[in-house]
């Protein structure tokens, strides 16, 4: 056998135990609910709950912001993200926040936004309302 | 219906260029095909001739259609949908490249753009290369191209779009009411340019990595034009100065990102493992493995299979990776934000049709690619490359498989729409978690293999100084692994061995340079690279492991944090110093600029008492109405970078919440006379009056203002503190501005209300009597004897400014009144400005008189006095206060210490010299063709 032939079968090892290692590393994306079920860490995709009440207030403490959100079931449930207020969450149109249930409310450190994006909205802004504002 | 003012001619000579080009290319990919199917024929210099003037027309089209759109862009034609989406009439002109590439199809036009200025240097220098090469360059544009053709196939409702035109008009694209007008360009503006990309990275980011991505296509075409022709051997060379030439300018653009994302952006850091950082990492690492085994085949005739497979494979990546970051697929793993613009299937296309042409002719001729008999000896530099190359591959492989997952989920949900899509829980432990290994091999064997020869040349007798170099090498690099674990912390075993990989190649090819190349810096290309890895690593260990947030305060935590939560920032309010980890630190103030919001942050070492100030900032939207990027600022150091971004309040960042704000705050009104005291619900004020020309941090003087503000001071009832303020209210135009003034630390702000320009204006419940009467003649009003002494022609009055035409003069009135015993004097103004009289009242507040000086009879030398009295009320000088006031003048600050960052930076850019440098020594190959 060529020695060529036994490092390939070595990569070819080496890449199985890796792919196989790297599963741990993945999940799906859950809702609320299997949040609750697992208590594990994990990823949510929800939306803003519009009508809620957002609270951040830094003079208490700059590392929390709550919010209201929607998994993909339409369950809702209170965010405790542990950071300062991303910028543009209001104009998210969803929301994937990493992180675990902890008693009533979803305990974040991670979250990313959709934004739509500026330019797809194609409104078309008239000169006027630039001398108004 | 007509249009007014619009400018179609560009846009149809624009669009006329590009079909020319379109079709061009596919005459020189045609035209080449023949020039190198029919090579060593009499017919190949005609078909050559073909392919050169049609590659050559293709040429000059794209620059046709860029120079017109820059055109466009710069004239601000907004009839353009283009021009429309990018520019606005307020962008600074220095940001008309950022606008031009911000969209899909002036960023696809740079990467043609770049096609051809490579194209045309190949066609001088790529002599017996010129006609497979340009062939397949002509064909890699006639689908870019295409993607911007803009032209529809078919009919009716089976009408297909081929391609979006960078110049469809505005009214075909967008449907709105204001197009029923002809002259609806009059009423339009711009959308303009992301303020996050008004940024000169975005100036020079963007064509560095396409000149990067579009130079792989060169190495490509090589690839191909060897497989086709059959002279496997004989490409080997030319190829390899512009596979070092694109392994550098790639790699510069990627750093750019890196650079722009650290220095400017708000991430926090170089690399992230972000999907779009991948995609374009992967052709890099696979480029880099073509390169060694390229000089391996080049030398020893091994490894020439897989020089074709990486180079053909690493511009398949850029492809691979145009469309993940083009489609929109990554949309919920990646920060970077991506429209889709309907290319999908084009792009799918462009990779299926060259991975096809790469697999057809590798494995069509792969039986022909010559390879030595004998495999390659263990103890040879060939045999470790190669398996440097391996494990670059691994790596490649690796990021792509783990990017690719939501890929994978779209054609999972195609076979079984119930598929749960899957995603990497934390992506960057993720990927450190394995690059890690693949750096420590990649340390080891740049270090060991460089004591190593090509073919294993006179091994018996090199045997001695290998293991000499190699254990001397280690001893040292064990040394220095140790003394910079004094300076840095090292947490894992793992982490120590990579950081002794790192150390160790940089000691050996250090010592390579001295021993072997005789320091002849000429052939130490590799070795720089090398040394340029190892530094790198040490870089990536120091500044990435040992990151440390020093915006903590460990007293201000709650309990609720888990061990895993962060906490990175803290809340400095405006002049107080803050303590946090060894610093004290003052926000100390706030600057604005055009939409710029500059922040003065100073930090004192406690220990030392070194002190210095960084300006994080603030960039706020065109309209200066809403923060849309925060710009972080960073100190540095030789040995370390301390890093701050801050955000800025809710009600500072945007001024609708400010005003929101402002209405639910509630406002008491107090009047009080000149240097009387009011008494607050907490606390007691003294006003000390009014202020003509007052002053407030965020009010800027303009022409015909009338401004006024009230100065006072607050004192709080059982300290001795007190704070001057003065709130300012300005009528500008009709409309009335407020300043208020704030007390933060009382949580009390301060305005005027309306009601104070009573006293100067309107008032109509005054009843005025009248008097005429010549100078130095007197009257009795209410028992008080009020006389005229004469005029003022230069008067001065606390609400009058002049200006130049004024007619001003003002009426010397004494008062004398029985119950006192000093006089009062008043001067009502008469004034004539641009041929309207006007009058300017004065008064005496001690008196509750008001005087008015509304007629000057010239012909009987006589005046006309108004005079009222008022409540006593009436001149009391009114302010609202609010005592419910949160805070707003503070920051919240995020500071992050990177050490050793800079040999981050170092050891990136000796790389990159190294490759510049090996393309310069190898630019023979490059000349000789």
């Amino acid at each position: 056998m060529k020695k060529i032939h036994l490092i390939g079968i070595f990569v070819i090892a080496i890449a199985i135990a890796v792919l196989m290692s790297i599963s741990g590393d993945v999940s799906t994306y859950a809702t609320f609910d299997q949040a609750i079920q697992s208590g594990d860490r994990v990823k949510v995709v929800c939306q803003l709950s519009k009508d809620k009440e957002m609270v951040y207030n830094p003079v208490e403490d700059p590392n929390r912001f709550t919010f209201f959100a929607k998994d993909d079931n339409g369950l809702e449930k209170q965010v405790i993200l542990l950071r300062s207020k991303p910028q543009d969450i209001e104009m998210s149109e969803s929301i994937v926040i990493t992180g675990k249930m902890q008693e009533e409310a979803f305990v974040a450190n991670d979250i990313l936004l959709k934004c739509p994006s500026k330019y797809k909205d194609e409104e078309i802004q008239l000169k006027r309302e630039q001398k108004g504002s | 219906m007509e249009y007014i003012g619009e400018h179609l001619l560009p846009g149809q000579i624009g669009h006329f260029f590009l079909l020319l080009s379109f079709v061009a290319s596919l005459l020189a990919a045609i035209a080449y095909f023949f020039a190198t199917q029919r090579r060593n024929t009499p017919e190949e210099g005609s078909w050559k001739k073909i392919g050169r003037a049609s590659f050559t027309i293709h040429g000059l089209g794209v620059f046709i259609v860029v120079g017109t759109i820059f055109y466009i862009m710069v004239n601000q034609y907004f009839e353009y949908h283009y021009v429309w989406e990018h520019v606005s009439e307020d962008l600074p002109m220095k940001y008309i490249l950022s606008a031009f590439w911000e969209g899909q199809q002036g960023s696809l036009l740079l990467w043609m753009f770049w096609h051809v200025v490579l194209g045309f240097v190949l066609m001088f220098t790529a002599k017996s290369w010129e006609s497979p090469v340009l062939s397949t360059l002509a064909l890699v544009q006639l689908i870019i191209t295409s993607m911007i053709l803009g032209v529809y196939v078919g009919f009716g409702a089976e009408e297909l779009k081929i391609g979006s035109n960078p110049f469809v008009l505005l009214r075909n694209e967008v449907q709105a009411p204001i197009f029923a007008s002809g002259d609806y360009l009059r009423q339009i503006k711009g959308n303009g340019l992301n303020p996050l990309l008004q940024n000169y990275w975005n100036t020079i980011h963007p064509p560095t990595l396409f000149l990067g991505f579009a130079s792989t296509i060169v190495p490509y075409c090589f690839a191909v034009a060897g497989l086709w022709t059959g002279r496997h051997k004989e490409w080997l060379k030319p190829v390899m100065p512009w596979a070092s030439f694109s392994a550098a300018i790639l790699g510069v653009g990627i750093l750019m990102g890196s650079a722009w994302a650290y220095e400017a952006l708000s991430f926090g850091g170089y690399w992230a493992w972000d999907p779009v950082e991948n995609t374009s990492l992967v052709p890099w690492l696979i480029l880099i493995a073509g390169i060694h085994t390229n000089l391996i085949a080049k030398n020893t005739g091994y490894s020439i299979k897989s020089t074709y497979i990486f180079y053909l494979l690493s511009f398949v990546m850029v492809v691979y990776s145009t469309l993940l970051t083009r489609s929109g697929i990554l949309g919920d793993t990646s920060v970077h934000a991506f429209t889709e613009m309907g290319l999908e299937n084009q792009l799918v296309l462009f990779i299926l049709v060259f991975t096809f042409i790469a697999a057809f002719l590798y494995l069509k001729n792969r039986k022909d690619i010559p390879a030595p008999q004998k495999e390659e000896a263990s103890s040879s530099k060939e045999f470790w490359m190669f398996i440097g190359a391996l494990v670059l591959t691994f790596s490649a492989i690796l990021i792509t498989v783990s990017t690719s997952l939501p890929v994978y989920n779209k054609i999972a949900e195609l076979f079984n729409p119930a598929h749960e899509a899957i995603t990497i829980k934390d992506q960057e432990p993720h990927h450190n978690k394995y690059q890690l290994w693949i750096a420590v091999l990649i340390s080891l064997l740049s270090g060991f293999a460089q004591f190593l020869r090509f073919k294993e040349f006179n091994w018996k007798k090199h045997i001695s100084k290998f293991s000499k170099h190699a254990a001397i090498s280690i001893l040292i690099a064990g040394g220095l692994t140790f003394l910079t674990t004094l300076w840095i912390k090292v947490i894992a075993w793992q982490y120590l061995l990579l950081l002794f990989a790192g150390i160790f190649t940089v000691v050996a090819n250090t010592d390579y340079i001295f021993t072997f190349l005789k320091g002849n810096l000429k052939m130490a290309s590799s070795a720089f690279g090398h040394i340029g890895f190892g530094l790198m690593v040490v870089g990536i260990i120091a500044s990435g492991l040992n990151k440390k947030h020093i915006s903590t305060n460990p007293f201000a935590q709650r309990g609720l944090l888990s061990q895993d939560m962060l906490n990175t920032n803290v809340l400095l309010l405006k002049g107080v110093p803050m303590f946090m980890s060894g610093y004290h630190v003052t926000y100390v103030s706030d600057t604005l600029e055009g939409n710029l919001r500059k922040f003065k942050v100073n930090f004192k070492k406690e220990d030392n008492g070194e002190t210095f100030d960084v300006y994080p900032s603030a960039t706020y939207d065109n309209q200066v109405t809403k923060v849309a990027a925060y710009n972080p600022s960073t100190k540095r150091y030789l040995d370390k970078d301390i890093f701050t971004l801050f955000i800025l309040p809710r009600t500072e960042a945007d001024i609708q919440e400010k005003r929101n704000y402002e209405d639910t705050l509630s406002y008491e009104l107090y009047q009080a006379y000149e240097n009387d005291t009011i008494f607050t619900k907490n606390h007691y004020a003294i006003i000390h009056g009014i202020n003509f020309k007052p002053t407030h941090e965020d009010y800027k003087k303009e022409d015909g203002d009338i401004a006024l503000g009230v100065k006072m001071s607050i004192h709080k009832i059982d300290a001795d503190t007190s704070w001057q303020v003065e709130p300012v209210t300005v009528v500008r135009k009709n409309l009335l501005i407020n300043y208020p003034a704030i007390v933060p630390e009382l949580s009390m702000r301060i305005k005027i209300p309306e009601l104070i320009f009573d006293r100067f204006f309107g008032q109509p419940s005054l009843d005025y009597s009248d008097f005429v009467l010549k100078d130095g003649e007197h009257f009795s009003y209410n028992g008080m004897k009020i006389s005229f002494n004469g005029f003022n022609t230069n008067p001065s009055h606390p609400a009058y400014t002049p200006e130049e035409g004024d007619i001003a003069v003002s009426a010397i009135l004494k008062v004398t009144s029985p119950g006192k015993d000093k006089s009062f004097e008043a001067e009502p103004i008469y004034l004539i400005r641009k041929s309207q009289p006007f009058n300017m009242k004065d008064q005496i507040g001690e008196l509750g008189l008001h005087f008015r000086f509304t007629e000057i009879d010239p012909a009987n030398k006589t005046v006309k006095i108004g005079v009222a009295t008022a409540d006593q009320q009436e001149s009391k000088i009114p302010v609202e206060i609010a005592e419910n006031a949160l805070r707003s003048d503070y920051i919240v600050l995020e500071a992050i210490v990177f050490p050793g960052i800079n040999f981050f930076w170092l050891g990136t850019i000796l790389m990159m010299v190294a490759f510049f440098l090996s393309m310069w020594n190898r630019r023979k190959g490059f000349k000789n063709g």
